[in-house]
């Protein structure tokens, strides 16, 4: 199974540094789609079929708590895996988005530790190991 | 004697530095390294339980380097070098907040980095950071300030 993966980030660097960090952990991907904030995400996600949404917190227009909360609300997608990569320190907003069904990774962050919550989260197999 | 904070900030950013941009600390290069001068800066606003900023400067071929390994690129062009380098200082901020202390509802609120001019890190220049850390990289060096209004450490407000 190849990964359709929507990356939603208002940096433009971190997008690229998570897509990279993709590639590197060896995962089967798919098409990659890129969105700076979560209204171009949830527009991604209504034109195309995604398997896994990473998604940042603090962006401009729609932020990453309330694109969560918009995909949990819609039947469509209300299961689809979502990992929140952000460097967000508040215990508070961080429970929210975990109470949201979300996983979340602290930038920095290893192409090892992204494998590992990939394969948890969506349960797919890393095509290139022995 | 490094204080807590620095010892913290040192380690946010080696780790930060490790993880994103795959380079590594070569402390032995602290000699050749020392006069080199600042090409590029950038700053990253916070406010929170305290307010403040923190600047990343680079030095020698890091400025360069920073975007090449982040892009996988070896030809940046300018503004992507300039978004690499504050995307590091933000980062290196979110991981250094927290250890701060006085905490306040709904955390602290990260800035978009900005790029400095000469101008103004030369005015940064003059004012005294809470912490400061120097390290050393193949490729050259970066020296992280973090500046923080009316900072009262815990063990003060212990006494």
């Amino acid at each position: 199974m190849a990964l359709n993966t929507l990356v939603v980030d208002d940096s433009s660097v971190m997008r690229t540094i998570i897509i990279k960090t993709l590639r590197l952990a060896g995962l089967p991907l798919g098409d990659i789609w890129e969105a700076k904030n979560g209204e171009e995400g949830l527009h991604v996600l209504q034109e195309n079929w995604v398997d896994l949404a990473m998604i940042d917190i603090h962006m401009p227009v729609m932020d990453g708590e309330e694109m969560l909360t918009r995909i949990r609300a819609n039947d469509q997608y209300k299961s689809l895996p979502v990992i929140v990569i952000s460097s967000e320190s508040d215990p508070g907003k961080i429970e929210k988005m975990l109470g949201l069904g979300a996983t979340f990774i602290h930038k920095p962050f290893t192409p090892e530790v992204l494998k590992d919550i990939i394969v948890e989260v969506t349960g797919v197999s890393n095509e290139n190991e022995d | 004697m490094k204080t807590k904070i620095e010892r913290v900030l040192e380690e946010a950013t080696i780790k930060t530095f490790e993880d994103i941009c795959f380079m590594y600390l070569e402390p032995e290069l602290r000699e050749k390294q020392k006069d080199l001068k600042p090409d590029a800066a950038a700053e990253v606003g916070f406010h929170g339980g305290y307010t403040g900023t923190l600047v990343i400067e680079s030095r020698g071929d890091l400025f360069s380097a920073v975007a090449v390994n982040i892009l996988s690129d070896d030809r940046p062009s300018v503004q992507q070098k300039k978004d690499a380098l504050g995307e590091i200082a933000n980062i290196i901020c979110g991981n250094i907040v927290p250890s701060l202390g006085r905490r306040k509802a709904g955390g602290y609120k990260i800035e978009s980095p900005r790029h400095l001019s000469r101008d103004e890190l030369l005015k940064e220049e003059k004012r005294k950071p809470l912490a400061a850390v120097m390290l050393n990289f193949n490729q050259g060096r970066a020296d992280i300030k973090l500046f923080v209004d009316d900072y009262i450490s815990d063990k003060e407000i212990k006494d």
